[in-house]
């Protein structure tokens, strides 16, 4: 592997240490062979170093960034919903329900005796509780928790098959 | 018009959610990516969809590149495994890669005005076809070290070997360069006869 040629494309390439790219440079002014065989080597160092680089179709940088999009796209929503979200949600309702079981407790006559009696501001006539569910924003709110509970039993559904995968 | 921006500040603004900022990088370093894509796929339309998915990929994990090493040299990286990935699995219903002739992509013959211009694209010309003929790892060394402006170090790291065997493998690829320049020159020249 120590033939003259390979170390001419080494001193062409300048990857010798200095002292033997100086020897090199000497045999080269002296030495016939070394001259010619360098002349050859340099041409065709030159010859190399003239290839072109391909150019690939017009569409090519579009169709990356519509490849880089389509992926995008595809993502699961599962790992597009942040967790955080999914997270204030649950505590809201949590928040509520908390809040409202305190206020019951708080307003019950513990010390009338005569048993459980419901406060009066809770307590509401059968007529009256179908007008609670005609208004737009109740609409809403109960179509968003039918969307959430939807949501929690795909999510538990698709938990309990991913442990059931050996 | 391509950006003047740096590799590194273009990075910085796709990782910013800027995607035209990527598309500014895609243009950058297609042709190279291509070029390298054609040194192991079978026609353009392979080599195309190689070099797309090297751009998706590295899109991907963009966010992984340590700037420890040019970016060219990890997309280059990239690339190569890539297209090596793709050839292996090519390989099963395909001709053995031994097969210089399977390798020829060359397209037209050369045109030009100007004497100088016609002379530098035949040379340019006669030298693809040489490297068309070579094997894969051996025309991805040659395209490397003369087009992708890499150090041995760097192309060892693309290609995952020692810088060693890079300058081993180099001197061994322009040697058959050499010979395959030579013969096709031959060729040629009987031809014209």
């Amino acid at each position: 592997m120590n033939s003259i040629e390979e170390k001419l494309w080494n001193y062409i390439d300048g990857t010798l240490p200095v002292a033997e790219q100086q020897a090199i440079a000497l045999l080269i002014e002296q030495d016939e062979v070394y001259a010619s065989k360098y002349n050859e080597l340099l041409q065709l160092n030159n010859y190399f170093a003239a290839i072109e680089l391909d150019e690939p179709g017009m569409a090519f940088t579009y169709n990356v960034m519509e490849g880089i999009r389509t992926e995008h796209a595809l993502k699961p929503l599962k790992a597009t919903i942040d967790k955080r979200i999914i997270l204030g949600i649950a505590g809201f309702f949590i928040l509520t329900m908390a809040v409202l079981l305190i206020y019951a407790l708080s307003s019950v006559n513990w010390t009338g005796g005569s048993g459980f009696k419901m406060p009066q501001q809770l307590t509401v006539e059968a007529t009256q509780v179908n007008s609670y569910f005609k208004g737009p924003a109740i609409k809403a709110f109960l179509f968003f928790d039918v969307v959430m509970a939807l949501f929690f039993i795909d999510y538990y559904l698709r938990r309990k098959s991913i442990v059931k995968e050996p | 018009m391509q950006s003047k921006l740096s590799d590194i500040e273009l990075i910085t603004q796709t990782l910013g959610g800027n995607q035209s900022a990527y598309a500014d990088l895609v243009k950058r370093h297609q042709r190279f990516v291509f070029t390298l894509a054609l040194r192991f796929a079978k026609g353009r339309e392979d080599a195309e969809e190689i070099a797309q998915d090297c751009f998706i990929k590295a899109y991907r994990s963009l966010s992984s590149f340590q700037q420890q090493s040019k970016f060219s040299t990890w997309l280059y990286s990239i690339v190569y495994t890539t297209a090596m990935t793709s050839l292996r699995k090519k390989r099963v219903d395909t001709a053995s890669i031994d097969d210089d002739e399977s390798y020829i992509q060359i397209e037209g013959k050369p045109s030009g005005y100007d004497e100088h211009n016609v002379e530098n694209k035949s040379r340019s010309y006669y030298v693809n076809q040489a490297i068309a003929q070579l094997l894969p790892d051996d025309a991805t060394i040659i395209t490397l070290f003369y087009k992708g402006e890499q150090s041995l170090e760097e192309i060892a790291q693309a290609m995952g070997i020692e810088a060693n065997t890079v300058k081993v493998k180099l001197f061994r690829a322009r040697q058959r360069l050499k010979e395959k320049l030579e013969r096709n020159l031959k060729h040629e020249v009987n031809e014209l006869i």
